[in-house]
């Protein structure tokens, strides 16, 4: 079922130098292991390219924290050259994480 | 041994300090003030008066919670010191003369880089700063400081120290070291452990009462339980401690002066009501060369906004941007258009029916993009489009740095404790 990314998963985003990155992870809750299981399935350098199209052309590095339920993604250059030099609507990406729980994307119904 | 927060960056609560002081008890009360822009911003302050080049707002904390801290037996430790340690040491120690108290104030330098930074290859730069650890913090507390001020240490150094001296951890404690790096990268960012930005924010009352600063209290194997005080706003869960352990991590490995923390063997457990466990963590011998925060200076930029109104708003946005760019002589390095949305068709708000066109113009002299540029845009206010306005008056161009991360070998850094009484011992 398509439905916001957030329905279930947070996030927190910010920026090292000209690089962003974003932790998703799933909330604390029902069906949280096979929860886990899918976002882990699902976040991909590919998959972060397509919800962040402006990324479309940079390196992107997606780590697993299963200990902690989520995945950390690093989107190299995003930022430009920093942020007193971006001229990036948000040039720390502090929002960045908002923005991708705002995507709609595809949850098997049996995790919602 | 409880180690609280009262800062997670220059500009924060200015109350946090005494309200955590007041709110229950602490052993070492820290406040991180170092963001890679702040390092440039106080460069900016150093340039224009060498005697400044700290964080000016601990000064003021100092002035007002001094009194408290020493009374209770809080140790202060905080990075507010930024590119001059020294002169925030001996600032804080004519507070105390000033207000009659009895304070040793120690600091530790040999972070900033600045007057070998051609020899050691980092460039032009306006300020380098390598990034330590937490042995130096550890030796001013030995040596019997009330308040330890410092330079460039990473932020979880902050908590590092406090526990070496505590706990007289080695320098392969790994797994302990590790385990108090990552407590203090909890609580470095301060409320963003305790419900601020937070994704889960529905979840907390969400009333006027600021959220509470967050504490860890240590045990000696370097495991931690981050709770804040009691009574205070906010929220301390598993997904607030995790929001900010993912927070500015760039990998599996988080890498620190003392130690390398595998982030995957971070095992997080409720702990009752505002209290989460953490426990596993696991270290390994830090990197063999120390960071460094190089900032440059990047050009000079500026920017304007153009309201765009009801009809017709591409036509409009383009006349506009042929007609300033035309003008635009010398033209700036960098020239970006961007517009966030079209306006809602028959709305009912002007605001609504409106959207901004964003020009941001970049160049490595101030010239091109000062008024030059913000003047030409005022010039078209009754010789453009429909509805010409803008959110804000022309402004002149404004310098911008670049940070870059560099990295030296470890012998090229002497780390110094100076001591209250002027003693100078380098850590080992």
């Amino acid at each position: 079922m398509t439905t916001p990314l957030g329905t279930f998963v947070h996030a927190r985003s910010g920026d090292k130098g000209g690089d962003a990155n974003v932790g998703l992870w799933v909330a604390q809750g029902p069906h949280r292991d096979e929860r886990v299981a899918w976002l882990l399935s699902i976040v991909t350098p590919s998959w972060v390219r397509s919800m962040v199209p402006e990324a479309g052309d940079l390196d992107v590095d997606v780590f697993a924290l299963p200990n902690l339920g989520g995945v950390n993604v690093v989107l190299h250059g995003l930022l430009g050259e920093g942020v007193a030099a971006s001229t990036r609507f948000d040039p720390q990406a502090k929002a960045l994480g908002e923005w991708l729980r705002s995507r709609h994307v595809d949850i098997p119904s049996e995790l919602l | 041994m409880r180690i609280g927060n009262c800062s997670g960056f220059y500009g924060d609560r200015l109350s946090a300090m005494r309200e955590m002081l007041e709110g229950g008890p602490l052993d070492v009360l820290t406040g991180d003030y170092l963001a890679e822009l702040t390092m440039l911003i106080l460069g900016r302050d150093r340039m224009k008066d060498p005697s400044l080049g700290y964080a000016k707002t601990f000064v003021r904390q100092a002035e007002d919670c001094l009194g408290i801290a020493l009374e209770k037996g809080v140790r202060l430790v905080a990075n507010a010191g930024g590119l001059n340690p020294a002169g925030l040491a001996s600032r804080i120690r004519e507070v105390a003369t000033g207000l009659g108290l009895s304070a040793a104030v120690a600091h530790v330098e040999g972070d900033d880089l600045m007057p070998r930074a051609s020899s050691l290859g980092l460039g032009d730069a306006l300020t380098a700063n390598a990034y330590l650890g937490g042995f130096g913090i550890a030796a001013a507390l030995s040596g019997g400081a009330d308040v330890v001020v410092t330079g460039r240490v990473t932020d979880a150094s902050l908590v590092v120290g406090p526990c070496v001296w505590r706990f007289g951890w080695g320098r392969s404690s790994y797994d302990e070291l590790a385990g108090a790096v990552v407590a203090g990268h909890v609580i470095e960012c301060g409320t963003q452990a305790t419900g601020g930005n937070f994704s889960g924010f529905l979840s907390l009352p969400r009333d006027a009462q600021p959220l509470g600063f967050p504490l860890v209290e240590m045990a000696t194997d370097g495991s931690s339980v981050v709770t804040k005080h009691d009574g205070t706003g906010g929220l301390v869960s598993v997904d607030t401690v995790t929001a900010q352990l993912m927070y500015e991590v760039q990998g599996p490995s988080y890498l620190n002066p003392d130690v390398s923390v595998d982030l995957t063997s971070v095992q997080l457990a409720d702990d009752g009501p505002d209290r989460v466990r953490v426990s596993g963590v696991r270290g390994s011998e830090p990197p063999a060369s120390l960071k460094v925060c190089v900032n440059e200076l990047g050009g000079f930029r500026n920017q304007m906004e153009f309201v765009l109104t009801g009809l017709d708003v591409d036509e409009k946005a383009a006349w506009l941007r042929a007609q300033l760019e035309q003008r635009l002589d010398p033209r700036p390095a960098v020239v970006e258009w961007t517009m966030s949305r079209h306006p809602a068709l028959d709305a009912t708000s002007e605001e609504a029916a409106s959207c901004l066109l964003r020009c941001t113009v970049k160049d490595p002299k101030p010239e091109p993009v000062g008024r030059a540029f913000s003047g030409a845009g005022v010039e078209l206010a009754l010789a453009s489009y429909p509805g010409f306005t803008l959110t804000a008056p022309p402004a002149k161009e404004s310098p911008y740095g670049i940070y870059r991360p560099a990295y030296v070998p470890r012998d090229e850094v002497e780390e110094v404790v100076v001591l209250d009484d002027g003693r100078r011992e380098v850590v080992s």
